[in-house]
């Protein structure tokens, strides 16, 4: 707790003083830096030098620091510092020293001398790379999973707002897709598909600490990221089905000075795409033929002069700035390290501007300390501040929705400089002036968050270690709203003619103990065995605090309201439970890895999890999985092959589960709401809430993995291809049930049952190609492709069916899990063409309200009448296949990095057309059936009722793309320039993210999506992600 | 040295293993109540009676649909297509697929397994006055199920039990006879241990238990029973007319003395479309407003606000009314009139007919009037008015198998004199005739009430005055498709369907 008082301290600080001036003035900084560290400087004494000397990279020239240096068969060792250098003192003669640095060739010297130079050679493929699989790590050589992992050089290059975002098409079978582009928002990761009609995160752990908003972590603290696709994610049992992201967080590295690192970019973004929408004269005309078509007098009598009339779009859309500040100081001892990063990120929105506003300020301190030589302390705590401001999104009259729906005739101002109204009739009371929205949103959630994780290591005997760990995180989350009184015209359903305001907050805490004992040896030189026996307990709550709404305050913005204490009941503490959840898992795992000669390997875990989400029939489980890996580059037969330097064959199988439901599903609460009304005044009494299912377990998931990882020509290519097939069963649904449940109810719910099952069966490939041409010429090329089958095979509800997502005003739920299918399938009346004339309408089957120019509905049963029973299946949101690509280079100073990401066969549903007889429409209608043989695509325009505004294939679009979406280039001085200015390195770069999407879909973004696994990819107006412009400047010191 | 080791060792394999907790650390106790754990004081009595009053607020679509399904109104709304649903039921092409149908399935269940939910704790603990609470349940279940009696024919019938999950798979059809049987007996403790004045408006009241008995009994043909007990009322209880019909309908007319059980609503508290069920307003009054209605504040006109021009009368209705019957005004808005007289603008929907429902469109509304102000009208509804228990027990007493047609008169008569403000239009009519003027009456009267279609189906007219109603069929609406299905697909259907 210490540790978190003192970063509070340095937060206060920092912002204060620190972030300004460290820009300004390196002298202060140098300053400041020897301030904050006074407190720990405890150990950074000199060394007697016996041995001494350089590292240096064989290829470069680089000087290479952090490398380790040990004398072999001992414990002594160090590092190199910064530059390089090393010492070690009172070494024997004829010893030998062991330099060793991730990523290159171990060097090994014998000692004869009091100055010894090294160069080390890299491995292009550095199997020696370690791999994070969870409560330990593991040579990448050995690895007998399905494990990705992303470094923090790509990340660098990427130059991430949020971490998802270093993910996207980075690693094969991982695809991320944003839930929206206004700033701040969250993406959805889905590993290797979408496994479960209910929660489909992976489980994310942050230096071993459970973080689900990956919002609060500064992407530039990242060490490396860690992906868990295959049943290796079994060691985390009952949490691992969807897969486990494990991430690192940069740490200080021994015997090295202070080494500050600052990443500053400042840029701009804009929208992507404007959606070509009739101008005001197209308007009135189609409108007019719209009016004329059911017999109505025309709305424009007159369309002389109406001219382009407003684009909606360009009012709406604005150029947002966005900058980012990092600062990074690491120093290390020789016992310790040391590691302080803080961030500032800020962004408006390309809607709304600053009432889209997110903001993150982050502090990061890492502290590592060898207590004795066997017993080992580290430390990491993050604090995170958020301030993110919202507008209404991607739903039936958001602003985006409106700028698409506004007429072109109305101007944005009406004559008094007001915001103008909509139409008094026939644009529904969703429709709204966007900007008077935006102008009337008065939002902000910022959000304090501390997470921490402290562990201790202690290795005993010979090959034991025991480890303990502890880690947390207490946010709270504050949220005020302020609604105005306003006008949107007549009926809407945004006037409010009382102004209120809401503040509530609410505070989630959990933490996480690891306790887990391992042992590793070595018997007759062959036989490598390590084993690992632990526990882990997790608790996680949520509370209640405060919840106050006041009507009446009036004020100007939000910081001009406020609450009155005591004007009104605490809603949070009057209504509902102050605890409301409190998750809990208690868990015993083992996991045993063996390996012949490093070139047979086989890992096996069980893990038993008990979860408070179920009741006690079925609370524990057994997780086994197991894996097999073979070396065959590491046989004779291809021992001293030119071609191929690496291959490695890898299966894996086993029992994953998935807890992540409501809590209390096997038990009947009272969480109903009993509201009514004695003597006009409100009475609440108590109801029955969710329906309860005793029998409820955990999803189980038989996850299958065959891979193969090689590497050729020198380690130039290395390829790594797996074939991998999930099956989910026992699904956790909440599938409609009878009505006589009383499912209906006001806050009651359906139960969950485990009743379904769905398969993901897929292949992955990448390939990576690094070629060092000359000193001076360096690139790298890496390809991923993932192919995803996703089958529902089986939903045990009695109508084989879960409906979700919603298309329109009032219609039938457009999206479908049922077997046969994949998951959240489309399901809606397929067209055949247009109705070109009367006899082609009677001579198609009975289609309610059908008339020439509308569009046919295939009668897909033959029963000779369109009904609801002749909807099928029109697309699905999944794509088939995804693919990432990513080529640098660097020449000399310069380097350069372009990353694209395709996307092919998933479809998206437009809905964000309100239809309306006033409504703006969309120019395809331009091309639309005027008569007979005019088109058979687009149907005619008409106020009377037709069928084409059912959920039909018509509005079912193909999603596939291919996004440019990050270029970079980049400009490094060279050592003699620094010298001048005391750095180390100065790298100016100049970056565009998103630069183009090539795809057909008409709508803003065919990236982004809600993320439902029923109900996903439908499109009311997403709000796209912006293109980005920046220009940036990495400085190291 | 390896002494010290072992004892580290063991302590950290103890501290692995033994440290954390023990099996019951992922028992966890919900904040929540536990509903088999409830029931322990008064006060969980109550306040689970107010969860069962509950859903009376949700039977504000059974009353827009009992209109719309009638010869009084057409569907309307903004188009064609606005809430097919609805729209299918006016034009009586409704099938086993309408979410209004299932809504009101689910939500009367709904009120059925919360009056249930007390009933079967009944017996939990003892206290004073739990009879009054009993009984309030009782009356509670039985006004849902005749509900669902009177829209769906035979419905499963289960009684002092919640339906719980898995339940759904064994449970049948009832006969409605049985159902009957189960109302009426709920009735007639309700009758007997509730008093006919409550403290708190809102209450159901002896009076209302009776009236609502008297109401089943004649849905049964059973006319002798319904005289007798509507009989009683009259006689018995506190209710009376209240002199001006106009002033019935507004909010100082609300849980008046001729309201002898009325539906609650309150515009205190926000509802939005997601769960209408959850509106404490009366959503029917939204959804009947008059589309798009703007007046100058202060002005004659400023006397409602806008809504979403469903249910809106047809001219049939308006010329239902007789010379001088002071009611018509008060029941069918002439809009254009009234635009013409207050200078206010408004919109014209889906079959405009230039009526709208006067009695229940939303009213101006208060500054503590919460949002969606569409889904949040405070208007009570009067679900069992005094005049109707008159109209029913002349009902009662003229078509009983011994007449008594005196007596049927002066009970019409009495309705009949408030509606003209003089004795001129008295009804001298007896026999068939006397019956027919009964109807009549009832259709005024109660115009907009959502009782017309049942008191067509009921009386078998509605075959000659419903367009595309078809006998044999649409007496009982389908029961939803989905419904079956997820009961196991046991049940037959109603005919026709």
């Amino acid at each position: 707790m210490f540790l978190v008082a003192v970063i509070f301290l340095i937060q206060q600080f920092f912002w204060s003083i620190f972030m300004k001036s460290i820009i300004k003035n390196n002298f202060m900084l140098r300053k400041i830096t020897l301030l904050l560290f006074a407190f720990s400087t405890l150990c950074a004494t000199a060394q007697k030098m016996d041995v001494k000397g350089i590292v240096k990279d064989a290829a470069s020239g680089e000087i290479l620091p952090g490398v380790s240096v040990v004398i072999k068969g001992s414990n002594t060792g160090t590092e190199t510092d910064f530059d390089g250098l090393y010492s070690l003192k009172n070494v024997t003669k004829g010893a030998t020293l062991v330099f060793r640095y991730l990523g290159y060739k171990t060097n090994e010297v014998v000692v004869n001398s009091t100055t010894i130079n090294v160069a080390l050679k890299a491995s292009a493929e550095s199997l020696d790379e370690i791999v994070v699989i969870g409560y330990g790590t593991q040579r990448k050589k050995e690895v007998t999973g399905a494990v990705s992992v992303v470094s923090s050089e790509s990340i660098e290059q990427l130059k991430p707002t949020r971490i998802e975002q270093a993910l996207q098409g980075q690693v094969a079978g991982v695809n991320v897709t944003a839930s929206s582009g206004s700033p701040g928002a969250a993406s959805n990761i889905r590993i290797r598909g979408i496994s479960t009609n209910g929660d489909n995160r992976p489980l994310i752990l942050v230096d071993g600490n459970v973080i689900e908003d990956l919002s609060v972590v500064n992407p530039s603290d990242i060490e490396s990221i860690n992906v868990l696709k295959d049943a290796t994610a079994g060691i985390y049992g009952v949490r691992g089905a969807n897969g486990v992201i494990l991430i690192t967080t940069k740490t200080g590295k021994k015997e090295t000075d202070y080494k500050s690192t600052l990443n500053y970019y400042v840029g701009f973004q804009q929208t992507t795409k404007e959606i070509s929408l009739l101008n005001a004269t197209e308007y009135a005309l189609l409108a007019n033929e719209a009016f004329a078509a059911n017999g109505e007098s025309l709305p424009f009598p007159n369309v002389n002069g109406l001219g382009q009339g407003t684009n909606w779009q360009k009012a709406v859309f604005d150029s947002a700035p966005i900058y980012s500040l990092d600062y990074t100081l690491n120093k290390g001892t020789k016992k310790s390290t040391y590691s302080l990063g803080v961030s500032v990120l800020d962004q408006d929105g390309i809607v709304g501007g600053d009432k889209a506003n997110f903001n993150r300020r982050n502090v990061k301190f890492n502290y590592n300390r060898d207590l004795t030589d066997k017993l080992k302390l580290t430390t990491s705590t993050i604090y995170t501040n958020t301030n993110k401001k919202n507008l209404i999104e991607n739903a039936l009259g958001s602003v985006l929705f409106n700028a698409l729906n506004m007429p072109a005739t109305t101007p944005v101002y009406d004559a008094n400089g007001d915001f103008s109204l909509p139409p008094a009739i026939g644009t529904g009371i969703e429709v709204a002036n966007p900007l008077a929205q935006v102008d009337n949103s008065y939002n902000r959630t910022w959000v304090n968050k501390i997470s921490g994780s402290y562990g201790l290591n202690y290795q005993f005997l010979d090959g034991f270690s025991a480890e303990a760990r502890y880690q947390y995180n207490h946010a709270k989350v504050n949220v005020k709203s302020f609604s105005p009184i306003a006008y949107f015209g007549n009926g809407s359903v945004f006037n409010t003619d009382v102004p209120s305001v809401n503040e509530y907050s609410q505070t989630y805490k959990d933490y996480t103990f690891d306790a887990f004992v391992s042992y590793e040896n070595t018997f007759d030189e062959d036989h490598n065995v390590k084993v690992l026996l632990g526990t882990s307990v997790f608790r996680s709550q949520g509370f209640n605090d405060t919840n106050f709404t006041q009507n009446g305050v009036l004020g100007t913005d939000l910081n001009s309201v406020s609450i009155t204490p005591g004007a009104q009941d605490n809603l949070a503490l009057s209504n509902n439970p102050r605890q409301f959840f409190d998750s809990r898992l208690l868990s015993y795992f083992s996991r045993l890895q063996y390996n012949y000669k490093g070139k047979y390997l086989m890992s096996a875990v069980i893990r038993r999890d008990g979860s408070s989400n179920f009741g006690p029939k079925n609370k524990f489980g057994f997780f086994p999985t197991a894996s097999v890996g073979w070396v065959v580059s590491d046989e004779a037969f291809l021992e001293d092959s030119e071609v191929i330097n690496n291959l490695k064959l890898r299966a894996s199988y086993g029992i994953i589960g998935n807890d992540r439901i409501e809590s209390f599903g096997f038990v009947s609460l009272l969480t109903g709401q009993g509201t009514y009304v004695f003597n006009n005044q409100l009475n609440y009494g108590t109801a029955l809430g969710a329906i309860s299912n005793p029998e409820i377990k955990w999803e189980k998931q038989i996850p299958l993995d065959l891979g193969l990882d090689i590497s050729l020509f020198n380690n130039k290519v290395d390829i790594t291809a797996d074939y991998f097939k999930k099956t989910t069963e026992d699904l956790l649904l909440k599938p409609q049930v009878s009505g006589i449940l009383g499912v209906s109810a006001p806050g009651a719910s359906a139960p969950i049952v485990n009743a379904g099952s769905v398969v993901n069966e897929g292949f992955e490939f990448s390939i990576g190609y690094n070629h060092t041409v000359s000193e001076d010429f360096k690139f790298s090329a890496n390809y991923n492709f993932t192919k995803l089958d996703n089958n529902v095979t089986f939903v045990g509800n009695a109508t084989g069916v879960i409906e979700g997502g919603s298309f329109g005003v009032g219609q039938q739920a457009p999206s479908r899990m049922e077997a046969g299918f994949p998951i959240g399938y489309f399901y809606g009346y397929e067209t055949n063409g247009i109705f070109q004339t009367q006899a082609d309408v009677d001579a198609h089957a009975t289609q309610t309200n059908a008339a020439p120019g509308d569009l046919r509905f295939v009668d897909t049963n033959g029963d000779g009448t369109i009904t609801n029973e002749d909807r099928t299946y029109i697309g699905d949101p999944i794509a088939d296949i995804t693919m990432g690509m990513n080529f640098s280079f660097n020449y000399k100073a310069f380097d350069f990095n372009a990353y694209a990401f395709a996307s092919l066969g998933n479809e998206i549903v437009r809905s964000y057309e309100r239809n309306l007889p006033l409504t703006n429409r969309l120019s395809y209608v331009l091309d639309r059936w005027t008569g007979p043989g005019t088109s058979n695509t687009s149907p005619r325009v008409t106020t009377g009722a037709t069928g084409n505004t059912l959920f039909s294939d018509f509005y079912v679009e193909d999603g596939s793309f291919l996004r440019l979406q990050n270029i970079q280039l980049g400009y490094t001085f060279d050592a003699d320039q620094l010298e001048k200015l005391q750095f180390d390195t100065v790298r100016f770069y100049v970056s565009a993210s998103n630069l183009f999407t090539l795809t057909k879909y008409k709508g803003y973004d065919p990236t982004t999506s809600n993320g439902s696994p029923i109900g996903g990819g439908i499109d009311q107006g997403f709000y796209p992600n912006p293109k980005t412009f920046l220009f940036g400047v990495n400085l190291n010191f | 040295m390896k002494k010290i080791n072992i004892k580290i060792l063991s302590a950290i394999v103890l501290l692995t293993l033994g440290f954390s907790c023990s099996d019951d650390f992922v028992d966890v106790k919900s904040q929540a109540e536990n509903s088999e754990d409830y029931f322990n004081t008064e006060e969980d009595y109550q306040n689970a009676l107010i969860g069962a009053y509950d859903l009376l607020q949700s039977s504000y679509i059974n009353v827009m649909l009992g209109e719309i399904a009638s010869d009084n109104t057409l569907a309307g709304g903004e188009s064609a297509t606005d809430v097919i649903g609805i729209q299918e039921v006016d034009d009586m092409t409704h099938t086993p697929v309408n979410v209004q149908l299932r809504d009101i399935w689910g939500w009367m269940f709904s009120g059925v397994n919360r009056a249930n939910y007390i009933l079967e704790f009944k017996d939990n603990i003892d206290f004073e006055g739990k009879e009054e609470i009993l009984a309030q349940a009782r009356f509670l279940r039985a006004y849902y199920y005749f509900e669902l009696v009177k829209w769906f024919g035979d419905v499963p019938l289960v009684v002092d039990q919640r339906i719980l999950f898995g339940d759904q798979f064994n449970v049948d059809r009832t006969p409605k006879a049985q159902v009957y049987a189960q109302i009426e007996s709920d009735l007639i403790y309700a009758a007997d241990n509730l008093p006919y004045t409550q403290a708190e408006s809102g209450r159901v009241t002896k009076g209302a238990a009776q009236a609502l008995l008297g109401k089943a009994y004649l849905y049964q043909d059973k006319f002798d029973e319904a005289a007798t007990v509507l009989d009683n009322l009259i006689l018995n209880g506190p209710y009376d007319l209240v002199t001006d019909y106009d002033t019935m309908f507004e909010m100082e007319g609300e849980n008046n003395i001729e309201s002898v059980f009325e539906v609650q609503y309150s515009e205190l508290e926000g509802a939005g479309f997601g769960c209408l069920q959850c509106s404490e307003g009366n959503v029917a009054v939204g959804f009947s407003g008059i589309r798009n209605y703007s007046a100058t504040p202060g002005s004659e006109g400023d006397i409602f606000s806008s809504g979403f021009s469903f249910n809106v009368p047809v001219q049939e209705l308006a010329d239902a009314f007789e010379e001088g019957d002071l009611r018509k005004d008060v029941a069918v808005l002439d809009i254009d009139a009234w635009a013409a007289q207050t200078g206010i603008t408004f919109g014209t929907g889906n079959e405009h007919t230039g009526f709208f429902n006067r009695k229940y469109i939303p009213r101006k509304r208060s500054d503590a009037a919460q949002g969606d102000r569409n889904l949040t009208n405070p208007n009570n509804y009067r679900s069992i008015r005094f005049a109707d228990v008159l109209l029913m027990a002349a009902e009662a007493f003229n078509r009983s198998a011994t007449p008594n047609d005196a007596k049927a008169q002066g009970y019409l008569n009495r309705v009949r004199q408030r509606a003209f403000g003089d004795m001129m239009h008295n009804i001298t009519a007896t026999g068939a005739t006397l019956t027919e003027n009964i109807f009549q009456e009832r259709r005024v009267e109660l115009a907009g009430e959502g009782h017309r279609f049942f008191d067509l189906v009921r009386t078998g007219k509605a075959a000659q005055e419903i367009d595309g109603f078809v006998a044999g069929k649409h007496e009982v609406f389908p029961i939803p498709v989905i419904e079956i299905q997820l009961t196991g697909n046991r049940w037959s259907q109603n005919p026709g369907y």
